[in-house]
């Protein structure tokens, strides 16, 4: 679905990638783990064509990301933010209806299959009920539901999410969590989470890709990839990393700072 | 009536004056104290005398330091000028505060600076003769159909923006009526007023007279700016060509020159009776 | 306030921007129709139009053609420029608070007019006197610099080194023109400072045609802009990930923006508030769709300013008040009172 290959960027003289590469199959949850200053968000920035690579290629379903239009990408690939702060005073309709834009001509406005696939979008994330309402005006747990919903407007068939569940409280964490798991499940969404939450990725990611100083750690099957070393090596930080039965997935328990 | 400012026992004759003020240098000139003149003004320009004369600043920013230097034993300062006058006190050197309003004040200032330097009776001639001359073109213009006339001080050059106009008050207004104009907008009594273009329209002048001072027009512009007019046709004073620029300091100074400015507006308001 | 926000987002953006331009276009034709017809002085419609009377006669045609309705096609194209230049600016920097001042290309015009007053400036164009030409000069100046500024921007630099580009261009003009003032002489001054109040009375159609070319190209890209500019306000990575141009698209509102105001404030000085407290307004009433407030902004502004310049040339009349007093006076509350809404 999409294969980065070695990617590098610096910003001036700081490199911040150095030959990176990821490959993401269709239908799937990648998760880009590593401490800050690794590379996420720039890795994930070139991945969704907004930030053009010094060296290296991008393929989105085989084709060099250079060769599509910015509108033909984005109908392809959609971007969750981190965080999304409106200046002026939107509703939440008008934000969903923003992942419109990559399927409308220039002066083109939205119509009413329009509004129902908005309105779609904002049911699989379960706020249809906020459609009116500000945008300014929600918790952190439904904006960020909300700027799902309209990515998922934007009917791409990759999503990138930018530390999804950072700025949230522990119980819109689950949501989001869940949310993501039953996108995956009913559509095949393909997505790439870029994310602190080791225990996120453990519970929502099959692939995980350790970036640490820009460089490509490690990467695999998140049971085989996830290991205490490699947190270890990642984090330093001494971590027990065990399947949990009742949360049927791998959690990730820090104990200590290693040396 | 014109104030004078404290004097603090200083002589009945100063030697060194200086003269913050244009007119009251003239004045100075015109009553045979030229000599005993210090300094001047940055603005001062008439007579040519001045030009060999030392400097202080003006109305906004005077030189104290410099007047200090010279040492003067009067100063004439605009009565505004509190700081400056109270600087002087401490300095214990006289203040003579001038004010300026209408017409009058101008001899009224003469005798009165005459009286202050001792030389009274040569001010009190100079001023008499002022007085005389401006009596006689009067006379010369008295029974004419005074003319509705819009004095203009200034507007943006080679556009009608701007037009900053006589209004019923000060010593131009006072020219103005004495020399048979009638000031147009008489009835607002201000010194001066923006006027919008419909005011003009409305006003109907049939007569304009433009003030250009110092060197802000050059006398090849003349004929462009006047044409700036013609966008007003059914102005009279537009329609019968009776738009005059008139250039020169004696429109400025509120000193003796302003007989040569009201011979200048009768002149041009009623060229009949100067043949 | 949630009963609007409801309503406006159950009505499709078709019907809403229906409703926006029929009803603030209907405000801006009456600002247009009734503002002539208002003024200092008594005048009869019946005569205006009256052919048999020649025209160099005609006082009644005169003041309707000549001091009224230039005044108000003026205000309208300036009260438009300002409120547009205002909307995008305030998406450009993100900033709600942002106007058409803030970059600096207001003070770029206003020392172009300062230069022209106190040199003495002689030269005229094509009709247009030097004043105007100097501070168009000065505001496409300002432009460049502040241009220059946003694409030396390395790619990923947020709009703070914008922001604070312009602001500092915009402090550094203004410390020019005190200079310049201060080696001005009394007279000078005084129209200096007049200047700057703003006025509308332009009394002849030739600097209101010079002022639609920049004017022209503005329209032109603000007519890129709507679309562009509410996704943008929701965050450049994201509008970028939609598929906006987001560089190009900041360079074409900066731009444009710029060009508008230049040829506004050349045209009648800089008016206040006109270009904050508009698009305020605007929004208040249609929502945050640029698509909508672009157009609302533009119709209201020129209503707005044709509704203030009524209010200078007759409250005190038979003298004025510069307007933009009176849109200092009308637009200084109500942004108080937007500010302490927002709190």
């Amino acid at each position: 679905m999409l294969a980065a290959t070695d990617i590098s960027f610096s910003y001036g003289r700081a490199k911040v990638l150095q030959d990176v590469s990821i490959a993401v199959g269709r239908g799937s949850i990648v998760g880009l783990l590593g401490p800050n200053g690794s590379g996420k968000t720039t890795l994930l920035r070139i991945v969704a064509g907004i930030l053009p690579p010094l060296a290296g290629t991008v393929l989105v379903g085989g084709q060099p990301i250079e060769q599509l239009t910015r509108r033909e990408l984005a109908r392809r690939i959609a971007v969750v933010p981190q965080e999304t702060h409106s200046t002026f005073d939107f509703s939440v309709m008008d934000m969903v209806l923003m992942g419109r834009y990559p399927h409308l001509g220039a002066f083109e406005l939205e119509g009413a299959a329009d509004q129902d696939i908005a309105r779609e979008a904002l049911t699989a994330t379960g706020t249809a009920a906020l459609e009116t309402r500000a945008f300014a005006t929600l918790s952190g747990g439904e904006k960020q539901r909300v700027v799902i919903a309209s990515a998922l407007a934007q009917a791409s068939e990759m999503l990138l999410l930018d530390e999804p569940t950072a700025a949230l409280d522990l119980g819109y964490q689950f949501e989001i969590a869940a949310l993501l798991r039953r996108l995956n499940a009913e559509r095949r969404t393909t997505m790439i989470v870029s994310t602190h939450d080791l225990n996120l990725a453990a519970a929502i990611c099959e692939h995980i890709v350790l970036l640490k100083d820009g460089r490509v750690l490690a990467h695999g099957a998140t049971r085989d990839t996830l290991t205490a070393d490699s947190i270890r090596s990642l984090y330093d930080v001494d971590a027990d990393v065990q399947f949990h039965e009742r949360a049927g997935h791998l959690t990730v328990v820090p104990i200590a700072r290693a040396h | 009536m014109v104030a004078s400012g404290a004097s603090t026992g200083a002589a009945d004759e100063p030697q060194r004056i200086i003269s913050l003020v244009p007119a009251t240098t003239e004045m100075l000139f015109v009553m045979g104290a030229g000599r005993r003149i210090a300094g001047v003004s940055n603005y001062d320009r008439f007579p040519a005398d001045v030009a060999r004369l030392p400097k202080v600043g003006g109305l906004l920013d005077p030189d104290v330091e410099r007047l200090l230097s010279l040492k003067p034993d009067l100063v004439i300062v605009y009565d505004t000028q509190t700081d400056l006058k109270r600087q002087l006190e401490r300095a214990r050197i006289p203040v003579f505060g001038y004010v300026h309003r209408g017409l009058p004040d101008i001899t009224d200032t003469m005798r009165a600076l005459g009286a202050r330097i001792g030389m009274k009776a040569a001010a009190d001639a100079a001023a008499a003769r002022i007085e005389q001359q401006l009596a006689a073109i009067h006379a010369r213009v008295a029974g004419r159909p005074r003319l509705k006339t819009l004095l203009i001080f200034g507007r943006e050059p080679g556009a009608l923006r701007q037009v900053d106009a006589s209004a019923g008050y000060g010593f131009l207004h006072d020219l103005l009526e004495l020399a048979g104009g009638s000031d147009a907008l008489g009835d607002l009594q201000k010194q001066s007023i923006e006027m919008s273009t419909e005011m003009i329209i409305s006003r109907a002048p049939e007569v304009i007279l433009e003030l250009h001072y110092g060197d802000s027009l050059k006398p090849e512009r003349f004929d462009a700016e006047r044409r700036v007019w013609n966008v007003l046709p059914s102005v009279p004073a537009v329609r019968n060509n009776r738009v005059f620029l008139l250039g020169g300091d004696e429109f400025v100074v509120p000193g003796p020159r302003i007989v040569i400015a009201a011979d200048r507006f009768a002149r041009t308001l009623h060229p009949e009776a100067f043949k | 306030m949630r009963e609007r926000t409801e309503i406006l987002a159950r009505t499709p953006v078709r019907q809403r921007l229906i409703w926006t331009v029929a009803g603030f276009g209907t405000l801006a034709f009456a600002a247009c129709l009734f503002g002539p017809l208002v003024g200092s002085t008594r005048i009869h419609l019946s005569a205006v139009f009256d052919r048999s009377i020649p025209y160099a006669d005609n006082v009644d045609a005169q003041i309707f053609f000549v001091a009224r309705l230039p005044r108000v096609l003026a205000a309208a194209l300036v009260g438009s420029a300002l409120a547009l230049s205002g909307v995008v600016f305030q998406a450009l920097l993100r900033n709600p608070l942002a106007s058409p001042d803030t970059l600096g290309v207001s003070a770029g015009a206003a020392l172009g007019a300062m230069m022209a007053i106190t040199f003495n400036f002689d030269f005229s164009l094509l009709g247009i006197s030097a004043v105007p030409l100097a501070s168009f000069a000065g505001s496409f100046g300002a432009l460049l610099i502040v241009y220059g500024l946003s694409t030396a921007r390395r790619r990923g630099t947020s709009t703070i080194v914008l922001l604070l580009g312009g602001v500092t261009v915009q402090a550094l003009l203004s410390a020019v023109i005190a200079f310049v003032q201060y080696l001005a002489d009394f007279t000078q001054t005084f129209r200096n400072v007049r200047w700057l109040m703003g006025s509308l009375d332009v009394a002849s159609y030739a600097p209101i045609g010079a002022a639609l070319v920049p004017m022209a190209i503005a329209w032109a890209g603000f007519a890129t802009l709507p679309r562009v500019l509410d996704l943008i306000s929701v965050g450049s990575e994201s509008a970028a990930a939609r598929g906006v141009n987001v560089e190009r698209t900041e360079r074409v509102a900066l731009v444009s923006a710029s060009l508008a105001t230049g040829a506004a404030v050349s045209l009648a000085g800089p008016v206040s508030f006109v270009g904050i407290v508009v698009p305020h307004l605007v929004r208040l009433i249609v929502g945050a769709d640029h698509r909508l407030v672009l157009p609302g902004s533009a119709l209201f502004g020129g209503a707005f300013l044709i509704g203030c310049d009524l209010v200078a040339r007759t409250i005190i009349a038979p003298l004025e008040l510069p307007v933009g007093i009176v849109t200092a006076i009308i637009g200084g509350p109500v942004f108080l009172w937007l500010l302490f809404r927002r709190a």
